[in-house]
């Protein structure tokens, strides 16, 4: 990677030496990320610095034989809210933990206490790589459930992808049996639901302590839709992995699709032509539109309420044929590719655009009026379910989530990619917390989105849609698949906003394939707060307020 | 504020979207005659997600909504896989869900059928290969009908459901 050290840089390494009492070793950088090496006494002071400053830790990752390393690196990515820049402070953790468990050798202290967004990275990162860190609280598997066996780590390189033998279960005892958190006490009882839901949504489970009808407790347990998406990225080259991307959730396919081609084209130093980046831009934003009805629409069913979900519905719909028009698929796929887009976009497709999203917004301000002159509605939304301003930067929770609860920080204004670099969208920020104020955010997302598509089509560059030096270009496009494929080596973070909020990527390309593919979208973060937003609230309140805070499973378990 | 009263004398769609599918409304209108050669008068079908990216269960909810409609033609989605006559599933089967899958599917009465829908629950699409998942449901159920698709429109699901109908009345 080149060294750009231009001052804001030069201004974080004086910031992270202060922390850290110690001169920190410079890896590499770009203008808006740094890969810093400190000693484990420096790495430690300085983490409670920057927790104390307020950043948050937005990703916690791990690769085995990164550069001229042998044995497994830890990435641990700070950002602030409202700073572009990413630092990373990278940890050597040496081997992993023998077959045995035994964790004394190669142990990594845990970070869990000081930022809690960390005890899921850890446990991610404990069961993909088999690495132990010492004083975590919590050291149960996260995504490896029940059925896969003891020491079984299949993120480290020695296993090679297929399928495994499960794990037997022994008559009479579960030794790995996942264990909920107990309360006891009298009229405490537990209520477990799920995995599978009583409607069309996706598995998780939740196991709620209640008193009667309110919450005291909730411990929700994911990852029963794992897949195995950065297992299956290893080995490919950057455009056979553009469809894992787009799998990744699939209500975020285009957001992801341009994470990940964001990461391979920073990594390898490829400029994306304006156009392309425009018309991305209108992808991303009509994605966020059809999103987020979605939610809205949602929200208003959880409270029985379909008079006003109907034409939120009917909108999406809608969104969804100028999505199929625009690209050939409703969910916008198969039209990313690291460079740029497989095949520009124009004529009638996009000239039918304007006045679809001008019937489009006068059909939504009266279903909006509609909710928020009901007052049943307002009566079961206001106050419900509220996360707190102080989670926010400790749990990394980002996206209308956030902003509902007066965190105001978005991607494309605090670290603007593509053609958010020359229009951004309004700001949106509500202070309640409560569902109330994310259907107002989600509303004001959709409008802000609205307005943006209308600058981009008005604004819209010509020119060709492909990198002059992209990975795919021409005659190159096929023998990118083929086994003989070589291109650059690199590593970089691309932070996207998705409909959800701030999705992490980094790739780590060794000869133009993927050594590492590292997905965080922001609901992995985000789920975090549902723990604490049910607290003190009925047990019927609870479809709704996951509704309003509706995080993407299939994006969390991977 | 809106006069409550005020949505009891308009009518309720109040906008000037138009949505009549001809398309749609022949296949509708075919369901609902076919119904009854197989299943009685109404078809209950349970949704699973047995690992999906859920774009497919977003498809599928559009079956509900008002351009699709689906309950007037005789199709319903049911809380229960005891109330069940279908089930719908979704996704390359993971190792982590295979377990709920069994289950579920046992807990339907039989005569009972299973549908595929999407790539990765036809064969296990891009998942193929991975630890994580068995591959295609037909790894762990019987599949009667598979729906193709990444994911299938609402339109093709209806079509696949008919196709199965014909399939079984035969």
């Amino acid at each position: 990677m080149d060294m750009k050290k231009n001052k804001d840089t030069m201004d974080l390494l004086s910031e992270i030496s202060g922390m850290a009492g110690e001169e920190p070793e410079l890896l590499s950088a770009r203008t808006d990320e740094a890969y810093v090496r400190l000693s484990e006494a420096g790495f430690e002071r300085a983490a409670l610095a920057l927790a104390e400053k307020k950043f948050s830790l937005i990703g916690l990752f791990c690769a085995e034989a990164f550069e001229k390393e042998s044995g497994f690196t830890l990435f641990y990515a700070f950002k602030k809210a409202g700073r572009a820049h990413v630092l990373v402070l990278v940890r050597e953790a040496g081997r992993a933990a023998g077959r045995e468990g035994k964790a004394a050798h190669g142990a990594v202290s845990s970070v869990a206490e000081i930022f809690p967004s960390a005890s899921w990275f850890e446990r991610e990162v404990r069961d993909g790589f088999g690495l132990e860190f010492s004083g975590a609280f919590d050291t149960r598997r996260l995504f490896l459930h029940e059925c896969y066996p003891e020491g079984f780590h299949p993120l480290q390189k020695t296993f090679k992808n297929g399928p495994i033998s499960l794990r037997k279960p022994e008559a009479g005892k579960n030794p790995e049996e996942y264990r909920f958190r107990e309360t006891k006490g009298e009229g405490v009882y537990q209520v477990a639901v799920g995995p599978v839901h009583a409607g069309i949504i996706e598995p998780g489970h939740f196991r709620f302590n209640v008193i009667g009808e309110p919450i005291f407790s909730l411990e929700i347990r994911l990852f029963y839709k794992h897949r195995g998406i950065e297992k299956l990225a290893e080995g490919k080259s950057p455009l056979e992995c553009v469809p894992l991307a787009e799998a990744v959730s699939g209500d975020e396919s285009a957001a992801n699709a341009v994470g990940f081609c964001t990461a391979v084209e920073r990594a390898s130093g490829i400029a994306v032509p304006e156009r392309a980046e425009c018309l991305r831009a209108v992808l991303l934003e009509l994605e966020r539109v059809y999103s987020l009805l979605g939610d809205l629409a949602g929200m208003a069913v959880d409270v029985g309420f379909s008079l006003v979900a109907s034409p939120f519905f009917i909108l999406r719909e809608e969104v969804f044929r100028q999505n199929e028009k625009l690209t050939g698929s409703r969910f916008l796929r198969g039209i990313m590719v690291p460079g740029g887009l497989k095949k520009d976009i124009s004529g009638p497709a996009l000239e039918e655009l304007p006045p679809f999203l001008a019937k489009f917004s006068r059909t939504f301000e009266s279903a909006f009026e509609r909710a928020m002159s009901s007052s049943s509605l307002i009566d079961r939304f206001a106050t419900t379910g509220v996360v707190k301003k102080e989670l926010v930067a400790p749990l990394n929770l980002t996206g209308p989530l956030a902003k509902a609860s007066g965190c105001p920080a978005d991607t494309r204004l605090d670290r603007p990619y593509g053609a958010y670099r020359r229009l951004s969208p309004e700001p949106s920020v509500k202070k309640g917390g409560d569902v109330l104020s994310r259907f107002e955010v989600k509303a004001d997302e959709i409008r802000a989105s609205v307005k943006l598509i209308k600058r981009l089509l008005e604004e819209m560059p010509s020119g060709p849609v492909f990198a002059e030096n992209g990975p795919a270009a021409g005659e190159e496009a096929r023998s990118d698949v083929r086994p003989g494929y070589s291109g650059p080596s690199g590593y970089s973070i691309a932070l996207v906003e998705s409909p959800r909020g701030q999705n992490l990527h980094w790739v780590y390309l060794k000869n133009g394939r993927i050594d590492r593919y590292k997905v965080r979208t922001a609901s992995f973060c985000n789920w975090q707060a549902i723990e604490h937003a049910v607290l003190g609230n009925i047990v019927p309140d609870f479809p709704v307020i996951n509704k309003s805070l509706n995080m993407s499973y299939a994006g969390t378990d991977l | 504020m809106v006069n409550p009263l005020s949505l009891f004398l308009r009518p309720k769609v109040t906008e000037d979207f138009a949505f009549r599918d001809e398309e749609l409304e022949a296949l509708g209108a075919e369901i609902k005659k076919t119904i009854p050669k197989v299943f009685g008068k109404s078809l209950a079908i349970r949704e699973l997600d047995s690992g999906s990216d859920n774009s497919t269960e977003i498809e599928i909810s559009n079956l509900g909504t008002p351009y699709y409609d689906v309950e007037r033609f005789g199709v319903s989605f049911v809380a229960s896989p005891r109330h069940a006559d279908v089930l719908l599933v979704t996704g390359a089967v993971t190792l982590n869900m295979a377990e709920a899958v069994k289950k579920t599917y046992d807990a339907m009465p039989s005569p009972k059928f299973v549908v595929a829908v999407g790539d990765d629950a036809c064969d296990g699409g891009i998942y193929k290969g991975s630890y994580a998942v068995l591959g295609g449901v037909d790894k762990i159920l019987p599949v009667d009908m598979k729906i193709p698709g990444n994911p299938p429109s609402p339109k093709e699901i209806l079509k696949g459901l008919l196709l199965l109908m014909k399939q079984a009345s035969k």
